[in-house]
């Protein structure tokens, strides 16, 4: 399974937002039976789009927030309701549609045809209303099993790529985006940056106030770093008390501004947890990746470098900011590492 | 499992079961409509038999207009079609009297056989002309 996140808001979680299972399409040439399941169907609180053939039920089939449900005429003009049945069976992969073929049509072949078809039940003219309620009914059944499946995926993968603790990206996504962030940048030219950032004096909190206040300040802390990034950029956590964050489209210059703005944003005010406020401060280490440069670091590159620039910022007292040198760029090894 | 029926509509095949009448009706008066049965289906929402009657008083004219025209034509194909919409109106309406000669001409256009469609369509259409009257009054859409 491919966990690599989509980009999205840092943080929030990637829950593909199904159409809602409590609306109906109904495409019916007969304007006596398309009168009766649209009225049928609205009085039972269904959200109802009724067409007149199959072809214009295909064209807004292919819209966005369709209903999953279809209730589809066998006989129409130009697409009949098998032939639809097909075509949407054979469709790329979206939200399940729950097809139920509406049939005058009483033989076994003809109704396993309509199930060969990918019909996942069928009625049969004259219906009457019960059943009709009945079969739609265990219809929406099916989708919301089906929606319920869907958001326990989508959240089984956000989990997958995101830090139990602090809500942003893991180690192992984090890293994933920068690779997919490069291979981006080589493509579109623009440079991607990437700041080390590291909790001063992290131990002497869990030391003296207990794990559960230095979770709340890694919380807290992991909170203010993403308020200070644009949407686009991508907060995770890398270590223990570490963070890094990939900037997409970044010029050098501001790099060291958002680096600068980070810190500033993290340690301007305590941070309140139940052991009292608590000043916390971090240092921080930067790297850019020109793009467009034949020599260009990797992600791999990237990430020493700026490890190194924060070594440095440690080096030279914590609570700062350094940017790694950009001639560290040629260097697959650790050019400068600090004290 | 179908409740029983008292009504008028009570010869009808079991709807769903794909069983036709041993026969056709030779003319009908009172088995012409079974509103009873369409009401049953509906759930008893008389105002909506009411408004299904009005849009089956301006559809059905045109399947009739459908049909002629098919049957001059010599066009099986298109009698079956014209002949199958109707057959499921009236089946749902539970107009019994027409169905059957709509039923017929369906598997007339089916089986490519046209010798006997004027025949049953004009039958048909005296049909239907009584089946207009009955479903004006109740639609309150009489002159």
């Amino acid at each position: 399974m491919n966990v690599a996140p989509s980009a999205e808001v840092p943080g929030s979680a990637s829950i593909a937002k199904p159409s809602p299972s409590d609306s109906v399409l109904i495409a019916e040439d007969d304007p006596i039976f398309r009168r009766v399941l649209r009225g049928c169907l609205q009085k039972w609180n269904y959200k109802v789009v009724a067409l007149e053939n199959g072809l214009d039920a295909w064209t807004a089939l292919q819209q966005e927030n369709v209903p999953q449900m279809a209730i589809l005429d066998w006989m129409m003009p130009g697409l009949d309701g098998v032939e639809l049945c097909r075509r949407i069976r054979s469709q790329a992969p979206g939200p399940y549609k729950y097809v139920l073929l509406l049939t005058a049509k009483g033989g076994k072949e003809d109704i396993v045809a309509g199930l060969d078809a990918g019909a996942d039940d069928y009625l049969t003219k004259p219906f009457d209303l019960n059943e009709l309620r009945a079969r739609v009914r265990s219809g929406k059944r099916i989708l919301e099993l089906q929606a319920a499946l869907v958001k326990a995926h989508a959240d089984l993968q956000f989990e997958a790529a995101h830090d139990h603790l602090t809500g942003v990206w893991n180690r192992g996504a984090i890293t994933d985006l920068l690779q997919r962030e490069i291979l981006r940048s080589v493509r579109s030219g623009e440079p991607v940056g990437v700041i080390m950032a590291d909790l001063d004096h992290f131990k002497r909190i869990n030391d003296s106030y207990g794990h559960p206040v230095g979770d709340a300040v890694l919380r807290e802390v992991a909170q203010r770093l993403l308020g200070s990034v644009r949407n686009y950029d991508y907060v995770g956590r890398y270590g223990g008390e570490e963070f890094l964050i990939v900037l997409t489209a970044c010029a050098p210059s501001s790099l060291s501004m958002t680096a600068e703005r980070m810190r500033i944003h993290v340690c301007e005010k305590p941070v309140d947890t139940a052991a009292g406020a608590i000043s916390v401060t971090i240092s921080i280490g930067s790297a850019a990746q020109r793009a467009g440069n034949p020599d260009q670091r990797g992600g791999d590159g990237l990430v020493r470098a700026a490890d190194s620039a924060l070594y440095a910022a440690k080096a030279k007292g914590r609570n700062r900011a350094e940017c790694a040198p950009e001639d560290m760029a040629a260097s697959p090894a650790h050019a400068a590492v600090a004290p | 499992m179908k409740p029983l029926r008292f009504d008028a509509a009570a010869n009808q095949p079991p709807f769903g079961s794909g069983a036709e009448s041993a026969s056709a009706p030779i003319s009908s008066g009172t088995n012409l409509w079974g509103k009873a049965e369409a009401l049953r289906r509906l759930g008893g929402d008389e105002d909506l038999l009411r408004e299904l009657c009005r849009i089956f008083l301006e559809e059905s004219p045109k399947l009739q207009a459908k049909l002629r025209e098919a049957i001059a034509h010599a066009d099986p194909q298109a009698v079956m079609r014209a002949a199958h919409s109707l057959k499921g109106e009236l089946g749902y309406l539970g107009a019994d009297g027409p169905l059957q000669a709509a039923r017929e001409l369906e598997d007339m256009g089916h089986g490519n056989d046209l010798s006997r469609a004027q025949e049953t369509f004009t039958f048909l259409e005296k049909e239907l002309a009584g089946l207009h009257l009955v479903m004006q009054d109740f639609a309150g859409e009489r002159a």
